[in-house]
């Protein structure tokens, strides 16, 4: 369910920081993937408390900058969450989960100090400003502006608040997904269905005076079927999220994404043995946007930028990709998995043309790396939970939408092959080089999609793939993920249909 | 706090509260992560945290909650919504818990040195494996280098009785950085990963190894679509086990949504290829006392000489499938409700040196990085990014990358003909070099 994994002889630095720990051992304090899900706020423990009065705020930043240092915030968060997992027909576990906690982080030129604590309380904080105080030691004390509240725009609405559904109702949604993917073929012989929600407070607080709250909303629904047939079997999937209240499923409703991913397992039952070796491939719309997410996203966002190892280090301003190219990070997309009202920085989402016809225009920054590289902030600081340190993260990326028409695309093609769906993949940000699973893939004959063929992998450099973009569709669609870099982070992708020529294709038989 | 005796507390007050069967598992822990670069420390992050796990079972439902507060009024309410929660699910008489069965001693899991040693230390040692790693001349720029350790203990408490706990420990340490030659970048890093302090690898042979890794993948060539023999390197071991670990998950194989879900005692690898679980080695990474539900580990053949001899089960599958819980139970942490997972999972060493396998390739991959999913456990079929070394008459010649491979499990399994001596034990997850004698490489 990732779509960027880290393999062993692969593995970004903050990533094996955290894999040479968690291999094997479990420690409490490595909070997992799962453990983020979902939430509603009517059900919060009686008697926790999780404000925090301004001044108790002043005085934990205030000792966060005692020894030194530039920059200090706060990070308050409370979450509640929920998930069921339905397989085989049946409803074989609820989780519910609550955690909540806050982290002081010290920024003092290029370092950064952070603590956190599951209490909330002005001791315990306190003493997480001194532990994270520590990196500051002799640097120049710089007192911090007092906090005021703000407010900033709203990108999330909700109609009906998770909080006010009853559980008999998530159950069923569930019922109903099951019932239509089993429906839908003979062949289906078995649905998991899989719902979260999760509602998430944060109140942040820094040295500059920001005093910001909110309360996001959040839904994830996975739907997976298990084809058999043909000799062979293939599991499905397809998974629809918003940052939103229950009434995401009166758009598109659980049946539709159930026979979605019903139709995947069927198509793929009768895949042949997939090429390799170089071809050009049109991508469908959707999802397949998690391309551009990897390969040219991730090398874009400015923590690797600022160590000055990343591969668009010092590009700006320069012809980039082809001019049919514009790639765009949109936290601001009303409701869309990716995005917030403000980062978990407290700095305000919005749209940020990152390559505009071939030219590489911005890099996307939390605090610390628009300070390093004197840059914009461009509300791209996020952190998985209280207990990691904001970092450059992606919204919603997407290829902003051209002029061609996904037909004539498919149709200006001789061969090669068309990829429907991906399943997710993974980028070196130093060197661009980026691989993908594909999940349903046709091949490409005469300008015709034709015979599918076994999901193989796509690998090549993000500096080829986007100069080797030559045609962009007017079918601008988007698909949900979460995406990983040492922390799990909601995100959405999106892409109209796109074609990239001479793309290296992972098949199991040589081309005919 | 008294864990211990507060979970076997929390277990009664799940059944006051309405539970029929109730399980309590409480996380203590804390950790530290340094990291540095251009021998500056750019970030220390430090924290202690706790929380506690609940499932409880109500007339053959389950349903499980957690909470990091412990406060009375939040335990209660977090008992109370698993309770409520586990109403709404479906009745199955194969959800139990295990009785006590004791615990499989295991040595060397915690080692209290570590909170002993200062941070200056620490801070020094992540310093030093980045200086070394930066003295050869083909290193251009340091990615960072870092040290991190965590320490844990666990407490499990069950309504049958069961009441355990145990201390676990790791620390770790590496550096990861790039080579540059003209427009040509190229990263390596590497780490080591132990229980104890004292058994970590020199900086200096971690800073050797992260370099190499870098400036050895300069000036890469490109090969012809092909097929051609494959050898893996030690590195790549995930590529192959990962799918067969996920293969041998008895949900999966219950669900029919794994390869080898009717291949039980047949022959499905060459009889050069065994593969163990074992959660019994002592300093083991994988290594536990008991399980994530409180059952003993043990050390088991999963493969023996090409013959498929074991599937992993936790109590609940192990009751739909009829058989006894192999101690795989696994929990990421007290978010989470036990799944099935290994312990330390391994191909054994076979007789050749890597050199020998080398040697006895005429024309092949050696394959050092894989990138992708590995192999499908639902279907078996393999397809990845690959980069490593040509070899051309028994040596190596030159280095390849952006290629890729593509096979299927059957035909890799079966396909090994090389097994090479250098098994590497201190990692979880791990096999010798082995040679597959041809699977599709994608080129030019």
């Amino acid at each position: 369910m990732k779509f960027k994994t880290y393999f062993v002889g692969d593995i970004p630095r903050r990533k094996f920081l955290q894999l040479s720990l968690k291999g094997g051992i479990v420690v409490a304090t490595a909070p997992s993937i799962l453990s983020q899900l979902i939430s509603c706020k009517s059900q919060l423990p009686v008697g926790a408390n999780l404000k925090l009065d301004n001044q108790v705020l002043n005085r934990i930043i205030q000792k966060a900058l005692e020894k030194g240092g530039e920059f200090a915030d706060v990070y308050i968060e409370n979450r509640i969450s929920r998930r069921i997992l339905m397989e085989e027909s049946k409803f074989k576990s609820a989780v519910f989960g609550i955690s909540h906690g806050a982290g002081v982080r010290v920024i003092s030129g290029d370092k950064t100090g952070f603590a956190y604590s599951d209490d909330i309380t002005e001791e315990k904080l306190l003493r997480a400003a001194e532990v994270a105080s520590y990196v500051a030691r002799g640097s120049e004390v710089v007192g911090p502006v007092d906090i005021h509240e703000g407010e900033k725009d709203s990108f999330i609405t909700v109609k009906i608040p998770l909080g006010e559904v009853a559980d008999e109702k998530r159950i069923e949604l569930m019922k109903r997904a099951n019932q239509a993917a089993l429906d839908y073929d003979s062949r289906i012989k078995m649905a998991s269905i899989s719902y979260y929600d999760e509602v998430r407070e944060r109140t942040i607080a820094n040295s500059e005076g920001l005093l910001l709250s909110d309360e996001l909303p959040l839904l994830f629904f996975i739907v997976q079927t298990l084809g058999v047939g043909n000799n062979t079997r293939h599991m499905g999937r397809e998974r629809l999220s918003k940052h939103s209240g229950f009434e995401m499923f009166e758009k598109v409703t659980p049946e539709e994404v159930a026979r979605t991913c019903a139709r995947e397992s069927i198509a793929m039952l009768d895949a042949k043995e997939c090429p390799a070796g170089k071809m050009d491939i049109v991508m469908q719309n959707g999802w397949g946007g998690v391309l551009v997410h990897e390969a040219v996203g991730h090398p874009l966002e400015a923590d690797n930028i600022a160590k000055q190892i990343g591969v668009f280090t010092g590009k700006l301003g320069q012809k980039v990709a082809s001019d049919v190219f514009t790639m765009v990070d949109d936290g601001s997309l009303p409701n869309f998995r990716g995005t917030t009202n403000f980062d978990d920085e407290g700095t305000q989402m919005k749209r940020n043309v990152l390559i505009k016809d071939g030219i590489l225009e911005k890099y996307m920054t939390d605090i610390l790396s628009a300070k390093q590289l004197k840059m914009e902030r461009t509300g791209n600081g996020r952190r998985e939970s209280f207990r990691y340190i904001p970092i450059p993260r992606m919204t919603n990326t997407f290829i902003e939408r051209g002029k061609d028409k996904p037909e004539d695309i498919i149709a200006s093609t001789k061969s090669g092959i068309y990829v429907q769906s991906l399943s997710g993949g993974s980028v070196n940000p130093t060197t661009g080089v980026f691989n993908f699973t594909c999940r349903e893939v046709y091949l490409i004959e005469n300008g015709k999609k034709t015979t599918p063929v076994k999901g193989a992998t796509l690998i090549g450099n993000c500096l080829d793939i986007i100069s080797n973009i030559d045609a962009v569709g007017d079918d601008l669609a988007f698909g949900p993920g979460i995406c990983g870099k040492g922390q799990e982070a909601e995100v959405s992708a999106g892409q109209p249909t796109v074609r990239i020529r001479g793309i290296n294709v992972g098949g199991s038989r040589a081309r005919r | 706090m008294e864990y211990k005796k507060l979970s076997e507390q929390l277990v009664n007050k799940s059944l006051k509260k309405g539970a029929d069967e109730a399980e309590v598992y409480i996380e203590s822990g804390r950790n530290l992560s340094i990291e540095v670069r251009n021998g500056e420390v750019e970030t220390i992050q430090e924290a202690a945290s706790h929380g506690v796990g609940f499932r409880v079972f109500v007339k053959g439902k389950m349903a499980f909650s957690s909470c990091n507060d412990f406060s009375d009024s939040a335990l209660e309410n977090t008992i109370e919504s698993a309770i409520r929660f586990a109403r709404n699910m479906t009745q199955d008489e194969n959800n139990v818990l295990p009785e006590d069965l004791g615990i499989t001693p295991v040595e060397n899991l915690y080692d209290p040195n570590i909170a002993q040693i200062s941070m200056d230390k620490k801070i020094e040692m992540a310093k030093k494996v980045e200086k070394l790693a930066m003295k050869d001349i083909r290193i251009t720029k340091s990615a960072g280098a870092g040290y991190s350790e965590g320490e844990g203990e666990v407490f499990l408490a069950n309504s049958r009785g069961l009441l355990k706990n145990t201390k676990i420990s790791a620390c770790s340490f590496g550096v990861y950085v790039v080579a540059e030659k003209g427009d040509q970048k190229s990263s390596g890093g590497e780490y080591c990963s132990r229980r104890n302090f004292k058994d970590l690898k020199s900086p200096e042979e971690i800073a050797e190894k992260a370099a190499r890794k870098a400036y050895e993948m300069l000036d890469p060539q490109m090969v012809k679509t092909q097929k051609t023999e494959v050898i893996f390197d030690t590195d790549v071991a995930r590529a192959i086990l990962g799918g067969i670990l996920a293969a041998v998950n008895g949900e999966r194989v219950l669900q029919g949504a794994s390869f080898l879900r009717q291949k039980m005692d047949q022959k499905i690898a060459s009889e050069l290829v065994t593969i163990i679980d074992d959660g019994t080695m002592p300093k083991g990474m994988g290594s536990r006392p008991f399980d994530g539900e409180g059952v003993p580990t043990q050390k088991r053949i999963i493969i023996d000489k090409g013959v498929l001899k074991g599937f992993m089960y936790n109590t609940i599958v192990a009751k739909r499938a009829g058989v006894k819980s192999t101690g795989n139970a696994s929990r990421r942490s007290y978010t989470n409700i036990p799944g099935i997972g290994a312990h330390n999972f391994y191909m054994a060493a076979g007789k050749n040196s890597p050199e020998e396998i080398i040697r006895a390739t005429k024309k092949g991959l050696l394959l050092k990085g894989v990138t992708g999913y590995g192999i499908n456990p639902v279907n078996g079929n393999f397809s990845g990014g690959a980069s490593g070394f040509w070899i051309e008459n028994g040596k190596t010649a030159f280095p390849v990358k952006g290629l890729t491979i593509a096979g299927r499990a059957d035909e890799m399994l079966n396909g090994i003909d090389m097994v090479g001596s250098d098994l590497d034990l201190n990692r979880s997850f791990t096999a010798p070099t082995f040679r597959i004698k041809i699977m599709q490489i994608g080129g030019i």
